[in-house]
């Protein structure tokens, strides 16, 4: 007995290395127990039964979705929306299965920053949460603390969604886009009256070529859709360029884009290995020191600019270096800050580290990718591992 | 230091708990700048929780003598 314990133990441990998180947890959105922040990678406490099964994270303002490849969905972090689904307003600092969903099987899940939407195999969407700016789609601006059927799409079927600060997109199995929530920077498509701010009524957003859609994203005020040959849509606040659209623009149409990830001020594209970056953080303070290194300086066109119209406008494609020779396999961005997945199965970090998000043990910013150090014991094969982000936060699964 | 961003008084939500109006961070708090701060012509909204903060766009006059809005709609159960 007194030797089965210690054993008994360090398996716990061992068996614990497969899902971490690492950025600013006090609302307990880092799953791991407490409310702290975490400047290193800590075991995020999903059941062990999830091992291997974990297939999606949506990260949020401050709470996180986790959904795994039989159709379970668990949610921990800040609750105060009711954007948990538990049937109350409380945080939860530990993952904790979402029951409403027994009985269905979840296949899609987003995170906005107080809301949560739930799509299940037979095309019904489910959402909680903040609704005030009628992201929920209620045709109210009701907060839920349960989830509940969207019945706009009752007799349609919904396969992805992207939630962004304040908005919701949704994309039908008939290749239709709707959109709604707030409305102030064009996120959820043209409005029928100017400076209408927000639509609490799903509405299909169009303008895009009779093209297979193939994804969709959002963050911060910004909306995108992916076609099947890789051309990316983009709408809603200025990313590219200087003003807000409220039509889905065309854009990078030279590139072939497998990935996006969005930010509140820059987004990730993957086209043919490559990695671009668009946009720009723009936590930087003005003291930044301009970097040595003219690549880096590139990927950080904030750092000298002094005003913030300024710095929007050099809103360039720039190519990030590739990180020591490793191909980079998957993206994920945070307000502002961004993960990749290499093909040798290495985390990277880089952006804004001031709650430890980048996970690399202080909190400091990073203008170029850093690699994460999840422990000897977490070598896996790039396919097997995934990286997602919330606000300020990030996640890290092994889904050996 | 230079603000995160600028944001509109009208896109910010009161939060009569706070007694100030608020605006997501990107550390997943909320900036906030309260009525008072309004009333002398303030125009910085900060987050407690991190470095960064907000300018806030709004008009003087519509704040010099304001009352507190009311308190927002409670949750509602499904």
């Amino acid at each position: 007995m007194e030797k089965a314990a210690p054993a008994a133990a360090e398996e716990e441990r061992e068996e614990a290395a497969w899902a971490w998180t690492w950025g600013a947890g006090t609302d307990g959105q880092l799953g791991s127990g407490g409310l702290e922040d975490h400047h290193l990678p800590h075991p995020l406490l999903l059941p062990p039964r999830c091992r291997g099964r974990v297939s999606f994270v949506a990260g949020g303002g401050a709470h996180a979705i986790a959904l795994t490849s039989d159709g379970e969905v668990f949610s921990w972090g800040r609750g105060t929306h009711g954007q948990l689904g538990h049937g109350n307003v409380e945080n939860i600092p530990t993952p904790m299965l979402v029951t409403f969903f027994k009985n269905y099987t979840v296949t899609c899940v987003s995170a906005g920053w107080n809301h949560s939407g739930f799509a299940t195999d037979s095309g019904q969407l489910f959402m909680c949460g903040d609704g005030s700016f009628g992201q929920l789609g209620t045709g109210d601006n009701q907060s839920r603390n349960l989830p509940f059927e969207v019945s706009s799409f009752t007799t349609k079927h919904v396969e992805k969604l992207a939630f962004g600060m304040r908005h919701s997109l949704v994309l039908l199995k008939d290749n239709s886009i709707y959109g709604f929530g707030s409305a102030r920077r064009g996120q959820v498509g043209k409005s029928v009256c100017k400076n209408q701010k927000l639509h609490n009524i799903p509405r299909l957003i169009d303008g895009f070529p009779n093209r297979k859609i193939v994804n969709l994203y959002a963050n911060g005020d910004h909306s995108a859709a992916l076609d099947e040959s890789g051309q990316l849509y983009i709408w809603g606040r200025a990313l590219v360029g200087e003003h807000d659209d409220e039509q889905p623009q065309a854009v990078f149409p030279s590139l072939s884009i497998s990935q996006v990830a969005l930010g509140w001020h820059h987004a990730l594209l993957l086209s043919g290995g490559e990695l671009y970056t668009i946009g720009a953080y723009r936590h930087q303070k003005r003291e930044t020191p301009v970097l040595e290194n003219a690549t880096a300086h590139q990927f950080n066109p904030t750092a000298s600019s002094s005003n913030l119209h300024e710095s929007s406008s050099l809103s360039n494609l720039v190519k990030v270096p590739s990180v020591h020779g490793e191909q980079v396999v998957q993206i994920a961005a945070g307000t502002e800050h961004s993960a990749l997945v290499t093909d040798k199965g290495a985390v990277f970090t880089w952006g804004w580290g001031e709650h430890g998000q980048l996970g690399l043990g202080d909190a400091s910013d990073q203008v170029v990718p850093r690699r994460v150090n999840l422990g000897d014991k977490s070598s896996c094969s790039s396919a097997s591992l995934g990286v997602y982000c919330g606000s300020g936060f990030t996640v890290a699964v092994n889904s050996d | 230091m230079s603000a995160y961003d600028e944001v509109e008084i009208e896109d910010m939500e009161w939060n009569a708990e706070l007694g100030a109006y608020t605006y997501p961070c990107p550390c997943g708090d909320l900036f906030q700048i309260t009525l008072a701060d309004l009333r002398l012509g303030e125009e910085i909204a900060r987050c407690p929780s991190c470095s960064l903060f907000l300018t806030v766009v709004y008009s003087a006059e519509d704040f010099a003598d304001a009352k507190e809005p009311p308190a927002p709609q409670p949750v509602a159960v499904a």
